[in-house]
């Protein structure tokens, strides 16, 4: 408990080598932290006339009946496609405002991509496999990413003023958003993670996955 | 008295040409068969575990198995069990050691479109009186729903949505061995045949609060077992064709003559449907409520081919929760009624006010997960046969430590200790208070 209650300190800077990388690192109690989404806003005119065209299209994996990746962070426009890994059929679906959605998903048959035209953040889930949840964050920043297993993200950006919005699906509350000039001083953001979240993983044990009742 | 009792209370429903079926007897006279089922069952287990368990041809209907191998170490110190027809609280009592394999079991789940699903679990344990036997079979319906609403069904024979601790393979549970006294009582004696609803509300960030109900059937002698034998520790759940054995030495044949020498578990008697309503809400990994009242509404003086039909009634509450440090707190409660006979005056044959509640904390343990539930439990009348004394109560400890490898493999240590006090155990020659203890070491295999 202690552990989970406990702040997380997540730190970003920028390597003055390479003024237009911005990386940072996310940790939760020491550990590296996945999933942190960071939204970058150029507040300057010639930062937002750099910033990339739309992505052409992004990828949300099933594999081993597990979201991948669990926190997908998308620009509001852009088409996602839902392939199908695994052996076994999946159904996704959202009931979130932002997007509100079914797809039907065989095995090896890649379908139609979905659409996230709006911003707002898209919980999915799948009707066949109760525990699997993933997010789809839509948003309007000029540059987005998400960081790793080990915590870590990074983005290439023209120099000059950003505003940074964070954003974890487990933190109690969000970060506040900053302003920051690329290059930049170290900075540093906390949070504190909810003291229990679903991973959207799998149960650890085959005999939790073998009864349903729909309860 | 007894005789003009008995008389009235068998009276002519008693449907002539639905006596007992003699072939009954038959079922316990087979052992060679039984074991051939199980070796078969478990057979066929290991080699579906040799198979990934899932394919997909990318048509429906989609194929899924699971199941469950459960083989067991007892040492029990306590008065003679439900086997052994006596009121011990366990299901084979005695001081003795005894190895077994308590259970093979495998699940079959058809998905036969993206909203239709076939569930049915075979099952062999341990001196059940039908060798290999449904325990569930019905069809689910669940579809995606719409702006959070969703409406699921099912359509069959399953379990009442009462347990909380038993959502693992084949109504298992990944904290204990041995059932709480409610959740083994409706392993025992509780299923729906018949149709179920629910209706969710789902909100964006996951939580759930729904109703539901059902109409059911063929559960006319549940509450005989609480009446005559009591509340009892164990993790044996009847199937389609189940048969109880009676507690004997406390005069059931003499009260009840029409009686059965065994209870079918799952049977319609008066041909009346009995219902079940409830609430439940979720929020996933942190809390899920759940409370319901049960009826099977069973006319209490039916009776046919030595059944009766026992009126049984009760509310029953649950909630799980998520705690600091990892802990899981699961509580549940029941309180009810069970009437059988005639009305003479305002009383009846039996009556009793039956009630349980249970506190389960478990946590992760080193590799493994440690798991301590107590219980308290207890029954009252208010019949006119004060001869047949269905009073008691009494309280449970069970410890659990069990660890699992590789996802399938779980070896398990309990220790359960049960303290109870039933008059009904001087007819027997038995003192009323017994202080039993069950020690087991499970291993259970899962695909």
């Amino acid at each position: 408990m202690a552990s989970r209650l406990s702040t997380v300190f997540l730190m970003a800077w920028t390597t003055f080598a390479d003024a237009t990388e911005l990386r940072g690192l996310a940790e939760a109690s020491g550990r590296p932290l996945a999933n942190l989404v960071v939204a970058l806003e150029a507040l300057d005119q010639p930062a937002r006339a750099k910033a990339p065209p739309q992505s052409a299209a992004m990828l949300l994996d099933q594999k081993s009946r597990e979201f991948v990746p669990h926190v997908l962070a998308v620009r509001s426009g852009t088409p996602v496609f839902f392939p199908n890994s695994d052996a076994i059929k999946h159904h996704v679906y959202s009931f979130s405002t932002a997007k509100r959605f079914e797809i039907k998903l065989y095995s090896g048959v890649p379908p139609e991509p979905v659409l996230f035209d709006k911003p707002g953040i898209v919980a999915l889930g799948c009707n066949i496999h109760d525990w699997m949840l993933g997010y789809i964050y839509v948003s309007d920043a000029d540059y987005l990413g998400a960081s790793d297993n080990q915590g870590r993200w990074s983005l290439d950006v023209p120099s000059g003023r950003y505003r940074l919005t964070f954003w974890h699906p487990y933190a109690a509350e969000q970060p506040a958003q900053q302003v920051v000039t690329v290059p930049t001083t170290e900075l540093s953001v906390s949070l504190k993670l909810k003291a229990q979240f679903q991973t959207g993983k799998p149960p650890a044990s085959l005999q939790i996955q073998g009864y349903g009742d729909g309860f | 008295m007894f005789e003009f009792i008995v008389s009235t209370l068998s009276p002519a429903r008693s449907i002539p040409g639905r006596r007992q079926p003699i072939g009954f007897a038959g079922h316990r006279s087979l052992p060679a068969h039984r074991h051939v089922s199980a070796v078969l069952l478990i057979g066929s287990a290991l080699l579906i575990q040799a198979k990934p368990s899932l394919c997909d041809e990318g048509q429906f209907p989609e194929f899924t198995w699971h199941g469950l191998l459960d083989l067991r170490y007892q040492h029990s110190d306590a008065a003679p069990g439900q086997l052994e027809q006596g009121l011990g609280k366990l299901r084979e009592g005695g001081e003795r050691d005894r190895w077994q394999i308590n259970e093979a079991a495998t699940t079959l789940q058809v998905r036969l479109d993206w909203d239709w699903m076939a569930t049915a679990t075979l099952k062999y344990a341990h001196r059940q009186s039908a060798p290999v036997d449904l325990t569930e079979a019905f069809l689910a319906y669940r579809p995606v729903g719409s702006a959070g609403w969703r409406l699921a069904g099912r359509l069959g024979m399953f379990f009442p949505p009462i347990s909380l601790e038993n959502v693992g393979t084949a109504w298992s549970s990944p904290y204990t061995l041995s059932s709480s006294s409610i959740n083994a009582w409706v392993g025992e004696e509780l299923r729906a045949f018949g149709g179920e609803l629910r209706l969710d509300y789902q909100t964006e960030v996951g939580d759930r609060i729904g109703i539901f109900g059902a109409a059911l059937a063929n559960n006319d002698t549940a509450g005989l077992m609480l009446a005559w034998r009591g509340w009892s520790l164990h993790d044996f759940e009847s199937t389609l064709n189940g048969r109880l054995r009676l507690p004997e030495g406390i005069g059931i044949p003499r009260l009840f003559p029409e009686q059965a020498s065994t209870s079918q578990t799952f049977v319609e008697v008066d041909r009346r449907p009995g219902f079940y309503a409830g609430i439940a809400a979720e929020r996933p990994q942190r809390y899920t409520l759940r409370a319901m009242y049960y009826d099977n509404n069973a006319d209490p003086s039916g009776l046919s081919a030595g059944q009766y039909s026992w009126h049984t009634r009760f509310w029953s509450l649950g909630s799980k929760a998520e705690l600091p440090w990892e802990t899981t707190l699961i509580s549940q409660a029941m309180i009810g009624r069970t009437t059988m006979g005639d009305l003479i005056g305002d009383l009846r044959a039996v009556d009793v006010g039956f009630w349980s509640a249970s506190w389960l904390i478990s946590r992760p343990l080193g590799e493994g997960r440690f798991s301590v539930r107590y219980e308290r439990f207890g029954s009252d009348e208010r019949d006119y046969l004060p001869q047949d004394r269905n009073g008691e109560h009494g309280q449970a400890w069970t410890v659990n430590y069990n660890l699992t490898f590789a996802q399938r493999h779980q070896v398990n240590f309990e220790f359960s200790s049960i303290c109870s006090a039933r008059p009904a155990r001087l007819e027997r020659g038995e003192s009323i208070y017994q202080e039993e203890t069950l020690w087991q070491v499970g291993y259970r295999l899962f695909f």
